[in-house]
């Protein structure tokens, strides 16, 4: 019978809770059975260096669906090993991928959040092979110029590199794209602040608005940009009016027309097959219908036409402006107003 | 100049809320900060419509964000943002079935507060949205949407009827019924239909023809809204009305008190003013003109086509889809519409005499429908083997008692509308069932014998018709009714009121010491120089909103009642808001004129004031009660007969009421006893002493405490002081805490309570 201390004390403690304290280990339970052990070496059984392994294309095709992983360092990573296995591949060999599966992939990945995956999308663009990105510049475009106007001022930076890229990898099809000109320029212009002054003739009589206009170009650049933004902009801005309005050399232009076509034969290159892929785009026959902005401008001359209707007086006076700031933004300045003489050469103002 | 913000995003980078709020505060400096982002969201809804089903996994910022920054600084920046409502819709009409969710509700939540903001008008919304609603194979975009539709024409509604609104969903929701009736959509013209009808929001007859359309469709869920919409939406709205009047009942008296006694505090003070606010509001509801609200029934255009169509279209078309409970929906409702409006539609009587057996399911129903569809325009012959049918198959003795009993209260109730329907011998031979043992049936028999002591006294034997009816066939006062007869219209117990006018005017007179007669003279001035006459005495003036009447001009109309004055057409103007009783009024004149008998002129002279027609009721009252009853039995039929009044004649008749009093007859179990006694107790799951409750009670009431109360409640802490000190006091201080006692008591208390 529990009539000690001794005895009812042992009782009370079979029912007794073991108190927990914030910070401390947890009690272990008493029926705990310690099963951890210690060893010198570990000695693997087998060790499997088989046939099995994943091959290159699986791996590959891996890394792929990896980049839209959450984790940057993981789409990073990626991107590297990606990058990597193309350049090593074979000389003139095919992508392990067609490029139509790649880029919906890559897209996304010029309004990546990190640093990181961004530069080194950079770097694998740069191994792809041109001639393949060529019919696909209208879908990249689409994303570049959504980096462009992003409100983060890195991601902004990085889409006008890879703008740039574009431009020196198929000048040609960026500009001649639907809505390749039209909405890349007024991109553009819109990143630069460069617009047309408001013909309200009450509100330009010296108002606060539109005094700021002109002033706020040169200060567009963020405390993260450094002030390099308008410069990168402005150089792309010329390397992108150099690509459309200045007409590329033709090889054949200087033959003589009888020495390339012997006497019965005229105007044949009109009636063979056309060397441009998809060569009856610009007729949109199955596509939603354009409007002006989203129309394709396939030839300078109307290139030309419709920057003169639309953007000349713009650019004209952001270019004004900018020089007047002189220094490094005013000499990048300075180049797009090269490049627009130069494109505008021969046209005389029709309107 | 203001100081100029140079830098919109120096500090945040991607922050779209901190833009927006900027941009709020200065649209003009931010100007350059939007165009870039509208750009982006434009170039982000191109990439957007390269794949719209795609779960677009977009960095930073995501699509959705964008639109609602751009929807929120819209009015901002209107002739940047001219297109952007209508790529919205597009997008939403286009792809919302493959939209993802998130996506999708922001893009509704967009368009409304476009909406709110005053971008885009209603019309457009509701066109967007609506076809959206009817189309959208999602459950939760259907409930989003239907709740925005609503709040929408709530909103558009809530300052003044937004007429052309209105008309323009009125009329998509009625296009939507007619052009394919056998499709399911119609529901939400229904659903919709319903909630603005019950908020009172569509009063009108544009809507219950939007639901007399439904009622005709093909489809069962269609069909069964529309039938419920005319059963029951003018109770739902009724019972709304009472809901939202009384929900916030506040005693002032007690909160004034209340503020006197307790602490003050702003919080109190607060409460005080709302309290004061509501119950201003509340009072000055209470004297808005009542609004005029007719029952769809009373709406409806061409009830007798309706009732036909209803009729050879659901019930009678025996290619009709309908289950049972259905079918006694559209019944109900094709009964109530004969019943009300007086139709005729000679096939339904005998559409019923296949149903009229105790074995069918829900016969109660079909016997009320019956009942009700019943009115003193069928011809008699119709209803007789109807009513031959239910006394052979319900009330026999052979029958059980709540059979036998429902099917005499059945009888009764078709007898009520068309006395003639009945034979002497069956009459007498459903009378002998007052002999009854059971309880049910007798009252029903009682009932049944009581309505044809009135109406039909020589078909009764001659010891059941009773004194006051065989002295009246006696002395020829009863006559037989004859079918299609209609009573002479006057206004009941006007007589009785013209006598007491008389009497009143005579006391009155003897009371100044003037001769009982008067000229005539003195009569004019007399009555129009007594302006208390014109106000009912109680406070119920349900009817007598202000300004309820405009009189042309003045010499037109009279307001005395000078015998020798010749009966005059009169022009009076009534407002929309006159009670009923002076529509019966009116037509009082009409036929006052054409009949050659001289009933009262009291109508037909003066207009009767709201005072008039509370004493006019009154005397009616006292009168039928007064007439034959001893005083004992008064009181209860005065009960009776204020309980015959409270049913109005659009009430519907229901299968409780022709159960009756069946439940009485069945023997009830000792459980049901028990709960019978305990409904009404309150909750007895507390078991507390009569003093805890009481105690709660006077808590819950805000009461003061008793001085005992507070000691006892005092914390313990604050005691224990005392309570050291207490020991250890000397001899003097003892005496002198004593002495300090005594004197306390003697001023009374410790702050003393003579000089207050």
């Amino acid at each position: 019978m529990g009539s000690s201390a001794k005895k009812k004390s042992d009782k009370k403690k079979d029912f007794k809770k073991p108190k927990l304290k914030v910070g401390k280990a947890r009690p272990k339970p008493t029926n705990f059975t310690d099963t951890s052990f210690k060893s010198k070496s570990i000695v693997l059984a087998h060790q499997s260096l088989t046939t099995t392994a994943p091959t290159r294309s699986s791996q590959f095709s891996h890394h792929l669906s990896l980049l839209s992983s959450k984790s940057p360092s993981q789409r990073r990573d990626s991107l590297a090993y990606l990058t990597t296995a193309i350049a090593s591949r074979p000389v003139n060999g095919p992508l392990p991928q067609p490029i139509s599966v790649l880029l919906p992939k890559l897209n996304p990945l010029i309004l990546d959040g990190s640093n990181g995956v961004r530069s080194q999308l950079l770097l694998l663009l740069r191994v792809l092979p041109s001639k393949d990105i060529e019919p696909h510049i209208g879908q990249l475009l689409l994303y570049i110029r959504a980096g462009l106007t992003h409100l983060a001022a890195d991601i902004r930076s990085s889409a006008t590199e890879i703008l740039l890229w574009a431009l020196e990898t198929c000048p040609d099809e960026l500009v001649s794209c639907a809505g390749g000109w039209v909405k890349t320029l007024k991109c553009l212009l819109t990143v630069l602040h460069w617009h047309e002054p408001t013909p309200k003739p009450a509100a330009s009589g010296g108002g606060p608005s539109s005094n700021w206009t002109s002033t706020q170009a040169a200060n567009l650049g963020n405390a993260g940009a450094k002030g390099r933004l308008p410069i990168k902009t402005l150089n792309a801005l010329a390397a992108f009016l150099r690509a459309g309005l200045v007409p590329a050399p033709d090889e054949h232009e200087n033959i003589p027309f009888q020495s390339k076509w012997p006497f019965p034969l005229r105007h044949v290159e009109c009636h063979m097959l056309p060397k441009r892929s998809n060569a009856f785009t610009h007729l949109n026959l199955f596509g939603p219908p354009r409007d002006e902005e989203g129309e394709m401008y396939i030839e300078p001359e109307e290139r030309q036409r419709i920057f003169h209707k639309r953007f000349q007086r713009a650019v004209n006076l952001g270019v004004e402006a900018g020089k007047r700031e002189g220094g490094e933004v005013g000499r990048a300045t300075a180049g797009v107003g090269k490049a627009v003489e130069e494109g505008m050469e021969g046209v005389e103002p029709d309107i | 100049m203001p100081k100029r913000k140079v830098g919109a995003l120096d500090k945040v980078d991607a922050d779209l809320s901190n833009l927006q709020y900027k941009i709020r505060r200065d649209p003009i400096s931010y100007k350059d900060d939007f165009e870039g982002q509208y750009s982006q969201y434009e170039h982000r809804r191109e990439i957007f419509l390269q794949a719209p089903s795609s779960a677009t996994e977009d960095g930073i910022v995501s699509f959705q964000d964008l639109i609602y920054f751009v929807a929120h600084v819209a009015d901002c920046y209107p002739q940047h943002t001219k297109q952007f409502p209508q790529d919205l819709m597009k997008i939403l009409s286009t792809h919302h079935e493959e939209l993802e969710l998130d996506l999708r509700e922001k893009i509704v939540g967009s368009l409304v507060l476009l909406r709110r903001k005053g971008v885009i008008d209603s019309s457009t919304l509701l066109h967007t949205l609506f076809p959206i609603l009817i189309s959208t194979p999602s459950k939760s975009l259907r409930a989003l949407l239907f709740q925005k539709i609503l709040s929408d024409l709530r909103t558009s509604n809530a300052n003044a009827t937004n007429h052309r609104l209105n008309r323009t969903f009125q009329t998509v929701l009625y296009n939507l019924l007619s052009a394919d009736r056998a499709s399911p959509k119609g529901i939400w013209a229904v659903k919709l239909t319903r909630e603005l009808w019950k908020r009172q929001i569509w009063t009108e007859s544009k809507a219950v023809e939007i639901m007399k359309e439904a009622a005709l469709a093909d489809n069962e869920k269609v069909i069964v809204g529309g039938v419920r919409f005319f059963l029951g939406g003018d109770k739902e709205r009724e019972e709304l009305e009472d809901e939202s009047s009384d929900d916030e009942a506040v005693d002032m008296g007690r909160i004034k008190h209340q503020m006197a006694i307790n602490k003050k505090n702003k919080k109190k003070a607060r409460m005080m003013d709302q309290a004061v606010a509501t119950v201003k509001k509340k009072e000055r509801k209470k004297k808005q003109p009542h609004p005029l609200n007719f029952s769809a029934f009373h709406l409806l255009h061409d009830p007798q086509g309706f009732a036909e169509a209803l009729f050879s279209k659901h019930l009678q078309n025996t290619r009709s889809k309908l289950n049972l409970e259905q079918k006694l929906l559209v019944l109900q409702l094709v009964s109530r519409l004969v019943g009300l409006h007086k139709l005729t539609i000679m096939s339904l009587y005998s559409y019923f005499i296949k149903y009229l057996t105790p074995r069918q399911p829900s016969v109660t129903s079909f016997l009320a429908s019956l009942a009700q569809a019943t009115h003193n325009l069928v011809p008699p012959d119709v209803l007789e083997p109807l009513i031959q049918k239910i006394a052979n198959e319900f009330v026999s003795e052979a029958a059980a008692a709540e059979v036998a009993s429902a099917g005499l209260n059945t009888i009764r109730e078709i007898c009520v509308r068309q006395p003639l329907a009945m034979n002497d011998t069956l009459l007498q031979d459903l009378v002998m069932y007052r002999k009854s043992k059971d309880k049910g049936v007798v009252m029903a028999a009682k009932g049944l014998l009581s309505l044809y002591r009135e109406v039909g006294a020589d078909m009764l034997k001659k010891r059941d018709r009773g004194k006051e009816a065989a002295m009246g066939l006696r002395s020829g006062q009863r006559k037989e009714q004859r079918f299609g007869e209609e009573a002479l219209g006057e206004i009941e117990g006007l007589e009785l009121l013209e006598k007491w006018k008389e009497e009143e005017r005579q006391r009155q007179r003897i009371e100044k010491g003037l001769p009982a007669e008067r000229e005539s003279d003195e009569e004019k001035e007399d009555e129009e120089g007594d302006p208390g006459d014109w106000e009912v005495d109680e406070a119920d003036d349900t009817d007598g909103s202000g300004g309820w009447i405009n009189v042309e001009s003045d010499k037109e109309i009279d307001i005395s009642d000078s015998e020798d004055d010749k009966p005059r057409v009169k022009k009076v103007k009534l407002d929309s808001t006159t009670a009923k009783a002076d529509e019966d009024k009116e037509n009082e004149d009409e036929k006052a004129e054409t009949t050659a008998q001289k009933p009262s002129t009291l109508a037909t002279t003066r207009i009767l004031t709201p005072a008039d027609l509370a004493k006019l009721q009154e005397l009616r009252l006292s009168a039928s009660i007064n007439f034959a009853l001893p005083a004992s039995q008064r009181k209860r039929a005065a009960q009776a007969a204020a309980a015959l009044q409270a049913r109005h004649a659009d009430d519907p008749l229901t299968a409780a009421e022709i159960e009756g009093l069946a439940s009485l007859s069945k023997k009830s179990t000792k459980a049901d006893k028990i709960a019978l006694s305990r409904a009404g107790k309150g909750d007895e799951s507390v078991h507390q002493s009569t003093q805890a409750k009481r105690k709660e009670k006077k808590e819950a009431l805000g009461k003061s405490t008793t001085n005992r109360e507070k000691a006892r409640k005092k914390n313990f802490l604050m005691t224990l002081g005392k309570g050291k000190a207490k020991g250890k006091r000397s001899l003097v201080q003892q005496g002198r805490v004593l002495k300090a006692h005594v004197e306390r008591g003697k001023r009374g208390g410790k702050r003393g309570n003579q000089g207050k």
